[in-house]
């Protein structure tokens, strides 16, 4: 389910998906922010394989696509002259997928624009630990902790194959194992 | 044309000189001239970071000049950290918990990514030249270090075949699939890197500010920690550091020593633990950095690596005090 929810994600980014297809996940994607964020990473992913990305992009980009979505599938009281709209309903998956890729533009321009060169855009989520069930809570304070010991290696690692410091900058986030996961 | 643009272009030279005679170079020579192009040269790439079915897109940049070598590595997506380094200092800007982590550095590794000596690599991984692919135009050389047991990962190279910069790496696991992979999607090589491009985004201010510092003593880093022991290690992994630091103002000196075979670091920190933070026990992890937390007579002592769990853990829990049995 999981695997067909990520093909039909990365097949409207690349404006592939059919359009019923389209229009049902952006449904789903209105209601869920999970899918919504998976949405923006795609279609970030997609910008930087082609090579065309912002000087900076906005955290909270995915919010704002789903705020978007949100007022584009809420249903609207059909006026008069939407009796038309039936004869353009095959569209209309196309119609909201532009409109979110409007709404993608307009908000990565306005990162852009006005975005003070040394405050953050937005304030994103605090990262935490996903904790394995029936594990005892962690506080917090000892998550930081952790949290510096990591920081700390990275001086230390050799590892050919990672630059040390992309861990930390890229996930923002440490996960809780299962005890005794070999 | 400045001096640093004469060296930057002569380093290139070199580095293009080493690819005419590939023919001959060895898995081992590659990765060497992959250590070297990557502290030597200036670039500015884009990447896709994957874990765990988790994509990220990130900037790295990197200079040398008359100063030494700075890095930047910048998210340009989730929560927007930021890691700023140079021969002195490394700084961690962590806009999602309003915290900054501000360190000493290593001298002479901005982004420490390879060791110097290949030659010990190969007693505890198989190094492979697999051939030639295709990376976002440039053509690259696969080399491919497996390891010889279970304590390990596994790592695949894309290096560019003229400057040797990497352009993809595989993290793998036992049964050589990619557990971690950075691909990058965008990279200038040996382009002119504005002062500015190494500035941070973040200015930190409101931020938290966690300085780590390292306690000076008259220990002999070669000797180990005088008060504790790490009784059970991977074949091959050797002390290569031992030091005293502070890793957050709060907490006491923690000892840390460094384990390395040579391609996969460890780190073990053993501190007292403090009762308003509490103790962290069991596993973690961070990508596929590894951590292990276990409390010993009041010490916390965690073990963190580019290692599978079991690794961290049969580590973490060989901890004892000297003399113990």
């Amino acid at each position: 389910m999981k695997d067909t929810l990520n093909e039909q994600l990365s097949a409207l980014v690349d404006d592939e998906l059919a359009t019923g297809e389209a229009a049902l996940l952006l449904r789903q994607m209105g209601k869920d922010e999970t899918l919504c964020d998976r949405f923006a990473r795609y279609q970030l992913i997609s910008d930087a394989l082609k090579n065309n990305l912002p000087a900076q992009v906005d955290p909270a980009f995915h919010l704002r696509v789903q705020a978007a979505l949100q007022d584009e599938v809420a249903p609207q009281p059909a006026p008069a002259s939407m009796q038309f709209g039936r004869l353009f309903r095959p569209f209309a998956g196309f119609a909201v997928a532009a409109s979110v890729a409007v709404v993608a533009v307009l908000s990565l321009q306005s990162v852009r624009e006005t975005a003070p060169q040394n405050t953050p855009a937005v304030a994103a989520a605090p990262a935490e630990y996903i904790r394995a069930e029936g594990q005892a809570p962690v506080a917090r304070s000892s998550n930081r902790d952790l949290e510096a010991y990591l920081v700390n290696h990275n001086e230390f690692a050799v590892n050919r194959g990672m630059l040390p410091y992309v861990r930390i900058v890229g996930q923002g986030k440490q996960s809780r194992g299962q005890e005794d996961v070999e | 044309m400045t001096v640093h643009d004469v060296v930057n272009r002569l380093v290139l030279i070199l580095l293009c000189c080493c690819g005419q005679v590939s023919a001959a170079d060895s898995a081992s020579q590659w990765l060497n001239s992959m250590s070297d192009a990557l502290k030597q040269l200036d670039y500015d790439g884009t990447f896709v970071y994957q874990h765990n079915g988790r994509l990220d897109v990130m900037r790295i940049i990197h200079r040398v000049d008359d100063g030494g070598q700075r890095g930047r590595l910048v998210s340009l997506t989730g929560s927007a950290r930021e890691v700023l380094r140079d021969d002195r200092s490394v700084t961690c800007i962590l806009p999602d918990n309003k915290s900054v982590m501000f360190g000493q550095s290593r001298a002479q590794q901005p982004f420490p990514v390879v060791p110097d000596d290949i030659a010990a690599i190969s007693r505890y991984y198989q190094l492979e030249d697999m051939g030639g692919d295709q990376i976002i135009g440039y053509s690259a050389r696969v080399i491919a270090v497996t390891p010889r047991d279970e304590f390990r990962y596994g790592y695949r190279f894309w290096i560019e075949e003229d400057s040797r910069m990497m352009l993809k790496s595989d993290l793998t696991g036992a049964d050589g699939k990619a557990i971690e992979q950075v691909i990058f999607t965008a990279l200038d090589i040996g382009t002119d890197i504005p002062a500015s491009d190494l500035q941070p985004s973040l200015s930190g201010d409101g931020y938290t500010w966690h300085r780590q510092t390292e306690i000076k003593t008259a220990e002999d880093p070669a000797q180990g920690s005088p008060g504790w022991v790490v009784r059970q290690l991977p074949t091959g992994f050797m002390l290569s550091d031992f030091r005293r630091r502070r890793l957050h103002e709060q907490g006491s000196d923690a000892e840390h020593m460094v384990f390395t075979d040579g391609m996969a670091t460890v780190s073990v920190y053993i501190e007292r633990t403090m009762p308003e933070t509490g103790a962290f026990t069991g596993p973690s992890s961070m990508g596929a950095m590894n951590a292990y937390g276990t409390v010993i007579d009041r010490y916390q002592v965690t073990v963190v690596g580019e290692v599978p769990p079991a690794t961290v853990k049969m580590i973490a829990t060989s901890v004892s005090r000297q003399g113990s049995s």
